[in-house]
């Protein structure tokens, strides 16, 4: 009795304590990975007044819950970055469809939105810049073939797409700039053979950048300008074209009407001037380094332009089923 | 047959069953049962109860949750995983491929990792309990500490120290051999040694302290030297030390913080991670995961037989009321510079490593491009919106979840220590069984089996509250704790128990009174164990966490995975120097508050 009356008081209050106290509202439950996301439903639940509770993870352990649950599903909304997942998780009806917000989208959001509207951008980030330290790297790489050539023998890490959801998109725009997976995967063959280092997810991997264990690190655009202000030596390049990795929400087709009009709101908010200011806040040197969807939204000062740079959209359509298998590949056959 | 054997008057076949241990085919009584007759009834009849109670939590919150998962494997229909409702497929892969060949390396690497545990872990517990080791107290600490430190910790650390660029090549001792060495096979069965060495040094320090003077008094009055009295002696130790074995192999195949790190970067695939893989691809493959997950468990099968064909047929009992304090064997000068040495030696590779982790990971606010030293991190972690709620839950967690489970191991841990029978050996698989499982198939298997929509409809909806998540807890902790208290339960007479029985106490109070002091000590080790096992949890608690509540493990991991790595660790540091703080706290209330005639149970005196 007593360990349930403790433990009842670490969990706080319950869904089934709130409604116990008169409130008719149905608590939304927010699954996401975005750093921000605490910031976000703190400013929506002020806002809106709706009971809010965040399960945030990192994305593999969320697509893992939805993915074990979906017979009984617990959660209303999906808030992760890529949009294979998305894709496969509409093709499997579970997504609700034609949820887009009234907004005016900017030419970077025009060009991930889904056709059927069935999940929504909410910010761009970018896979994968080149990021180096200057004060060993004076002259960085300016295209992807030059990476192959023996001058960067040993000096590349890259995460591995298993556990880093960012990297999959990565791969699959290479592949996709390249012509073919054939041609996509023979590119990661000979990186591999160039002693391409493989770490798990971005942190590790800029962090064997900055130790000087590698020389160039491929992650997560947020990740690499982000460590600028912990290592000011760190430079960030991006290389044409570079893969756009958008955030998205998705909502629980299985979800209660209640719920679902809750998540809409939820979408509406984060795309409402109010909602990028705050996901703009709330992880300044993570999350909080995208590029915007919105017109007249602009990105946190500092973030380079991509006016130079070739910027490229892959269909999750097309590769979201291909995901897994490519997945596959890569680990038995690059990180082994 | 051991000493124990030998000796008649500690034979627990020759001491009367207690009332409480009498089997339901008693013969009724002629005459009308006298009052403490009836009282024995009614204990036996609580006793079974409580048994069969036992065996509905162990099939409810163990058994079913990892059946629904393994399933999987053949039926991925089962729940909604796949088309076919029957297929070999899955199993089919792990006999191919990679696949196969981390199954193969997890084997062996986790027998030669639990041997290692065991080979370093026994030598210690007998130094640190039985002589005069210098810093002896400091000892048991230090073990707290390696169970503390989340295994991904010193696989980091180690992997920091000895990559190219590494803390080592920093200070001009970097060494090609070294790197390669520790990035591969060798570096992975050290460090999962490492791991199980608190293991081994638990569960024997435990059964060492109901292990009284007078075996070894007994072979050296009839002249056996000193190195022939421990071959007396050790026997007796048996199955602590299969125990040991048991749980080294089987908390060694199913961990993942080295798999997932030092394993991992040094392409050294071993089967948890390749489970992990599974679920964590997109879209995620349970039945693939469910495939590896029956070979874990049918892994196990092997220590248990061996230790089951070790163990028959012979009593363990050796501690009664007539146990003497064993004497405490004074070492020569060289001989304590020796062992003091081996020691420091241990400790300096299971936490010298990660704690240069730590400092390069957490006190490097640069991800380490310098070695200018700042507490940056550490300030950062302060300004966490909401940074004690997490320490605080897990801090609930891991009190409740280590009190119920103590008491739950406890009992399971006296079914096992009876004699064997098809009921208690199926009973000591499925635990250790469920050791050799990630925490990962737990939680998935928690999900399967707790949220289905006919227990939704009929008001049960415990996923993704934290009931559920501290029932996983504690059916994850049980079998480990369960394992670590065999050892000193199985050595616990009957004849203690009945003594207090014969001089008026009831049931309840006899148990207070004469068996509790006994193992008061194995109890709070028990307790500690869980709570630190929990303290750091990941796998289950990222699955099952109440959404709104996350756990230290999950807020840790957030930042160690996303941009904020320094962060990360420092929030690791100040969670273990937190745990360790609760840990000691425990050993001084035990000190300070144990009756003394408890802390005499497994002391030593000057030799």
């Amino acid at each position: 009795m007593c360990a349930a009356v403790v433990v009842g008081a670490a969990a706080g209050a319950t869904p089934a304590l709130a409604a116990k106290k008169g409130n008719k509202k149905v608590p939304l439950i927010v699954y996401s990975a975005q750093g921000y996301d605490q910031a976000v439903v703190h400013a929506f639940q002020a806002a809106t007044g709706i009971p809010t509770e965040l399960d945030t993870n990192s994305t593999g352990p969320l697509l893992a819950q939805i993915q074990a649950s979906k017979n009984n599903p617990h959660w209303g909304l999906l808030w992760v970055d890529g949009q294979t997942a998305f894709a496969e998780l509409d093709d499997e009806h579970l997504l609700v469809k034609h949820f887009e917000p009234k907004v005016k989208w900017n030419a970077l959001g025009k060009k991930v939105i889904p056709k059927d509207q069935s999940f929504v951008p909410t910010g761009i980030t970018l896979m994968a810049p080149v990021a180096y330290t200057s004060k060993v790297l004076k002259n960085p790489p300016t295209s992807w073939s030059t990476l192959l050539s023996s001058k960067w023998k040993s000096d590349v890490g890259m995460n591995t797409p298993s556990q880093s959801g960012p990297t999959y998109p990565f791969i699959a725009g290479m592949m996709s700039y390249l012509g073919s997976i054939t041609k996509g995967k023979q590119f990661f063959e000979k990186l591999k053979a160039n002693g391409l280092v493989i770490h798990t997810t971005n942190g590790p991997t800029v962090s064997a950048l900055a130790s000087g264990q590698i020389k160039i690190a491929l992650v997560q655009s947020t990740a690499a300008i982000g460590a600028e202000h912990t290592d000011p030596t760190l430079r960030v390049k991006y290389l044409s074209p570079t893969t756009m990795l958008p955030s998205n929400i998705g909502i629980d087709a299985k979800a209660t009407k209640t719920e679902i009009a809750e998540a809409k709101k939820f979408a509406a908010f984060v795309l409402s001037k109010l909602g990028q200011a705050v996901m703009k806040t709330g992880t300044p040197t993570g999350d909080s380094l995208y590029y915007p969807v919105i017109q007249g939204i602009r990105p946190r000062p500092g973030l380079p332009s991509l006016s130079s740079v070739k910027v490229q959209h892959t269909n999750p359509y097309v590769w979201g089923p291909r995901e897994a298998s490519i997945n596959s590949w890569f680990v038995n056959t690059i990180t082994k | 047959m051991t000493l124990a054997d030998r000796d008649s008057g500690l034979l627990a076949r020759d001491v009367p069953a207690p009332a409480g241990d009498q089997g339901a085919g008693c013969n009724p009584p002629a005459s009308p049962p006298s009052p403490g007759r009836v009282t024995a009834s009614r204990f036996a009849a609580a006793g079974r109860a409580v048994r069969f109670g036992l065996w509905g939590l162990v099939a409810l919150f163990i058994l079913v949750p990892c059946v629904c998962f393994l399933a999987l494997s053949v039926s991925p229909r089962l729940f909604d995983q796949g088309p076919q409702w029957f297929t070999l497929a899955y199993l089919k892969t792990i006999f191919t491929g990679t696949t196969a060949v981390s199954i193969v390396d997890s084997l062996w690497v986790s027998a030669s990792a639990a041997l290692l545990g065991l080979v370093i872990g026994l030598p210690i517990a007998w130094l640190a309990g039985r002589t005069s080791l210098p810093g002896r107290r400091f000892v048991s600490l230090g073990m707290w500490l390696v169970l503390l430190l989340p295994s991904w910790l010193p696989g980091i650390g180690w992997e920091r120290l000895v990559v190219k660029d590494g803390v080592l090549t920093r200070f001009g001792l970097g060494s090609a051999f070294v790197t390669h060495a520790i990035m591969g096979p060798f570096g992975v069965v050290l460090l999962l040694g490492l791991r199980a060495v608190p293991f081994a040094y638990l569960t024997i320090t435990a059964s060492l302290a109901g292990l009284g003077q007078e075996f070894e008094d007994a072979a050296r009055v009839h002249g056996a030297s000193r190195s022939a009295a421990l071959r007396l002696v050790l026997p007796i130790l048996a199955p602590a030390i299969w125990s040991a074995l048991a749980i080294g192999f089987a908390e060694s195949i199913s961990d993942f913080g080295v798999a997932y790190t030092l394993a991992y970067n040094s392409h050294f695939s071993l089967a948890t991670y390749q489970l992990y893989a599974a679920i964590d691809n997109f879209p995620p493959s349970f039945p693939a995961a469910a495939a590896i997950g029956l070979v874990l468990v049918a892994s196990v099968a092997l220590p248990l037989a061996l230790q089951a064909r070790a163990l028959s047929g012979r009593s363990y009992a050796v501690l009664s009321a007539r146990t003497r304090q064993a004497v405490r064997r004074q070492l020569s000068t060289k001989g304590a510079i020796l062992a003091t040495g081996c020691v420091a030696l241990f400790f300096a590779l299971a936490l010298g490593a990660p704690a240069i982790g730590t400092v390069t990971g957490s006190l490097l606010a640069d991800f380490g491009a310098s070695n200018r030293v700042t507490f940056a991190n550490y300030a950062g972690v302060l300004h966490i919106p909401g940074v004690s709620g997490p320490i605080y839950r897990s801090l609930v967690y891991g009190v409740v979840t280590a009190s119920i489970t103590v008491v739950a191991g406890f009992m399971v841990a006296r079914l096992l220590s009876r004699r064997r029978t098809r009921s208690t050996a199926m009973l000591d698989f499925l635990l250790l069984a469920t050791v050799a499982l990630p925490g990962v198939v737990f939680a998935a298997g928690y999900i399967f089996a707790y949220n289905l929509p006919f227990l939704s409809r009929i008001g049960v909806d415990i996923y993704q509250t934290v009931w559920l998540l501290v029932i996983g807890y504690i059916a994850s902790s049980l079998p480990t704790n369960a394992r670590v208290l065999v050892g000193p339960v199985s050595q616990v007479q009957p004849s203690l128990h009945d003594a207090a029985r014969a001089h008026g106490a009831g049931p309840v109070r006899a148990w207070l009174s004469a068996v509790l002091p006994a193992v008061s000590r194995p109890v709070v080790m028990a307790w500690l164990f869980t709570f630190c096992g929990i303290f750091l949890e990941l796998p289950m608690s990222q699955l099952l966490y109440a959404p709104g509540s996350p756990p230290l493990s999950v807020a840790i991991n957030l930042n160690v995975a996303g941009y904020h790595f320094g962060l990360g660790l420092a929030q690791a540091v100040i969670g273990v120097a937190i745990a360790l703080c609760l840990v000691c706290v425990v050993l001084l209330a035990y000190r300070l508050l144990a009756p003394k005639g408890w802390r005499r149970i497994g002391s030593t005196v000057r030799g």
